[in-house]
């Protein structure tokens, strides 16, 4: 019952890339490419560029093999190899939040070898918390700002606040999309909603939003007076999930994601940014009170308790742990994350997977036993 | 009414009938490259020992690698609800399941009805399975039914540190040339099996009873190892490879009463 607008988006799972290679040729604008949802897109967007997020993909690692070591994750070594490739070269530069240590080396060794004429570095505090925390935040995003101006040309006061407002109505829209899915996950599929999300970080955001309104307004009228199906509603954990055939086989084994935390789900899209303030106060404002990943830290907000109420509101019956190979962040909150949810009496299922060896049948029966267990058979 | 299950793995297919709460038949086979007639066969032979015909059963669960294959029951249930329950029928007490296969080795958290509470599965990575020790035996030129007794000869077994199949194939011919006996060199191989499941059964809580399935409980060695480690009894049932097809044949009986 997939929408025609829908279908438009699903046809470019193959090729993410096709939107950013397209808005190019037709615009002669600047793209650039991000790896963390933390980037201050907006200010990009601001200057009339156009921000790519680059999530990796399932790839036999080649020429990346010679700069990193194989107990880096699949993210950064398939990432950088698609550049050495030159997969990316309708990029113009990219970006680097400094997250785990991974991803602050990777930033090096892309400077180095990747050949982007831009390069841009944030390096956020690691807790975000206390007024100086908050004061270098400010003061680093404005730094980057001022950055992104020498290579993109001026981003004033009126075009970001604009591209807050572009923003945060996809977020409103696609928190939409997630709270018709939490009251009836039929509506469309996980791997659906998923890629609704990730292709809102590979095209023009206001397109993005032409076209998410549009699946709204299908699924709502196509999706009036429908019954839940019964599927066994499931909480995804994790950084980027991006195996739509894992996803397409746990609604076949008779489960669903029905909500996520996932860095291209969720949490690409939580929290609005405060509209009125100064633009740059705003940005920070939002990345302070978004849900947070595990390399940034809220002592007032435990990352544990927080999912662990969620997957209570969400209604969810388990959880599945989509873990990279070799991220220590995500590792290190793993136990916390299990305890919360088994003190909840939650099952969950830890994933350990890499991109471009991601084995289904494998993964088949464990989620199959999962929603058995879940079943109680 | 009786009723089967059909456990169809990656080295062996194993079949069990039961006929109220008894086990009346079980077959092996190997389970070769036809997961679908390897599965059809050891059904079959089950059902000769047993005197009956298909039609006589109230139900069939399939499970195992090769569950999917089998196009004689639509009712597929994983391995590990499987080993679950069966584990539960043959020792009640029973908390804890290891079940070392031919190519998977997991570790299960069962309650008191033999319901699943959690559970890890060896990833892509074959040490400590079935295949581990026929590769082993295979470099050692001993009969693989012959690793458990030997091992138990040895009072200082080798140390082999790699656990991964490949390295510690190279590694057990390195101590072969050192001129390491075969029997310490099994015994070392034996106890590197055992730190390898008990970090990986350590990620769920193993609780008393902990009771051993698959292929590899019928290796002594491999068993006595696990005990050291865990410094526990372990309980090996009398036919471990078919707890799999046991607990598919509950599963049969309890829905063809459902």
């Amino acid at each position: 019952m997939a929408s025609d607008s829908l279908k438009r988006l699903l046809e470019k799972r193959d090729d993410p890339y096709a939107w950013a290679r397209g808005w190019k040729e037709r615009t002669g604008g600047k793209v650039l490419g991000f790896f963390c949802c933390l980037a201050p897109e907006e200010m990009i967007h601001a200057a009339g560029a156009l921000p790519v997020r680059i999530t990796g993909e399932n790839r036999t690692i080649s020429k990346s093999g010679a700069h990193l070591q194989s107990y880096c994750c699949s993210l950064a070594r398939t990432g950088l190899d698609m550049a050495l490739e030159g997969e990316l070269s309708f990029m113009d530069g990219t970006v680097f939040v400094h997250t785990c240590d991974t991803m602050m080396r990777l930033s090096d060794i892309w400077r180095l070898n990747a050949g982007f004429a831009v390069h841009g570095d944030i390096v956020l505090p690691v807790r975000f918390e206390g007024p100086s925390a908050h004061e270098y935040a400010v003061s680093e995003l404005s730094h980057f700002k001022r950055k992104m101006e020498e290579s993109l040309g001026p981003i004033d006061d009126d075009a970001l606040n604009e591209s807050i407002k572009i923003y945060n109505k996809n977020r409103r829209l696609l928190s939409e999309l997630y709270a018709l899915r939490l009251e009836n996950p039929g509506l469309v599929s996980c791997d659906e909603a998923l890629w609704i999300v990730t292709s809102s970080a590979l095209m023009e955001k206001s397109e993005h939003n032409a076209i998410l309104e549009e699946i709204l307004a299908d699924l709502k009228s196509s999706g009036a007076g429908s019954e839940p199906d019964g599927r066994v509603r499931l909480f995804g954990i994790g950084s980027v999930m991006d195996q739509w055939d894992f996803l397409k086989m746990v609604e076949d084994v008779g489960g669903t994601i029905v909500d996520d935390d996932f860095c291209n789900g969720r949490r690409y899209f939580d929290t609005e940014a405060p509209e009125g303030i100064d633009p740059v106060e705003s940005i920070t404002e939002r990345l302070w009170e978004r849900q947070s990943c595990p390399c940034k830290h809220r002592t007032d907000r435990d990352r544990a308790v927080c999912l662990a109420g969620r997957v209570a509101e969400s209604k969810a019956k388990g959880a599945i742990f989509w873990m990279f190979k070799f991220c220590e962040p995500h590792a290190f909150d793993y136990p916390h994350i299990k305890k919360a949810l088994d003190d909840q009496g939650v099952p969950s299922l830890n994933l350990e997977i890499e991109q471009g060896s991601v084995s289904i049948e494998q993964l088949r029966t464990r989620v199959e036993a999962l929603i058995e267990t879940i079943r109680g058979s | 009414m009786p009723v089967a299950g059909v456990d169809i793995g990656s080295l062996t297919a194993k079949a069990v009938i039961l006929e109220d709460s008894t086990i009346v038949a079980t077959s092996l086979v190997p389970t070769g490259h036809n997961s679908r007639q390897s599965g059809r066969r050891t059904l079959d032979l089950a059902l000769e020992q047993a005197g009956i015909s298909e039609g006589d059963l109230a139900g069939i669960v399939a499970t195992g690698y090769g569950r999917l294959a089998a196009d004689f029951t639509q009712d597929k249930v994983t391995e590990i609800t499987c080993h679950a329950r069966g584990a539960h029928f043959t020792i009640p007490e029973a908390r804890t399941v290891i079940d070392l296969g031919g190519q998977d080795s997991k570790a299960i958290a069962i309650d008191g009805r033999g319901k699943v509470l959690d559970f890890v599965m060896n990833d892509k990575c074959s040490a400590g399975t079935g295949r581990f020790l026929e590769v082993m035996a295979h470099a050692l030129e001993i009969e693989l039914d012959d690793l458990g007794a030997l091992s138990l000869e040895s009072d200082s077994p080798a140390s082999i540190s790699s656990v991964c199949t490949v390295f510690a194939e190279s590694e057990v011919v390195s101590r072969v040339a050192e001129g390491v006996s075969k029997v310490d060199i099994v015994a070392g191989i034996h106890q590197a099996i055992a730190s390898r499941i008990y970090a990986m059964a350590a990620r769920v809580p193993v609780e008393q009873k902990i009771i051993m399935t698959g292929g590899v409980a019928r290796n002594r060695g491999v068993v006595k190892a696990l005990e050291k480690r865990f410094a526990s009894e372990i309980l090996v049932p009398e036919m471990p490879q078919h707890t799999g097809a046991l607990g598919a044949a509950l599963i049969a009986g309890e829905r063809a009463n459902a």
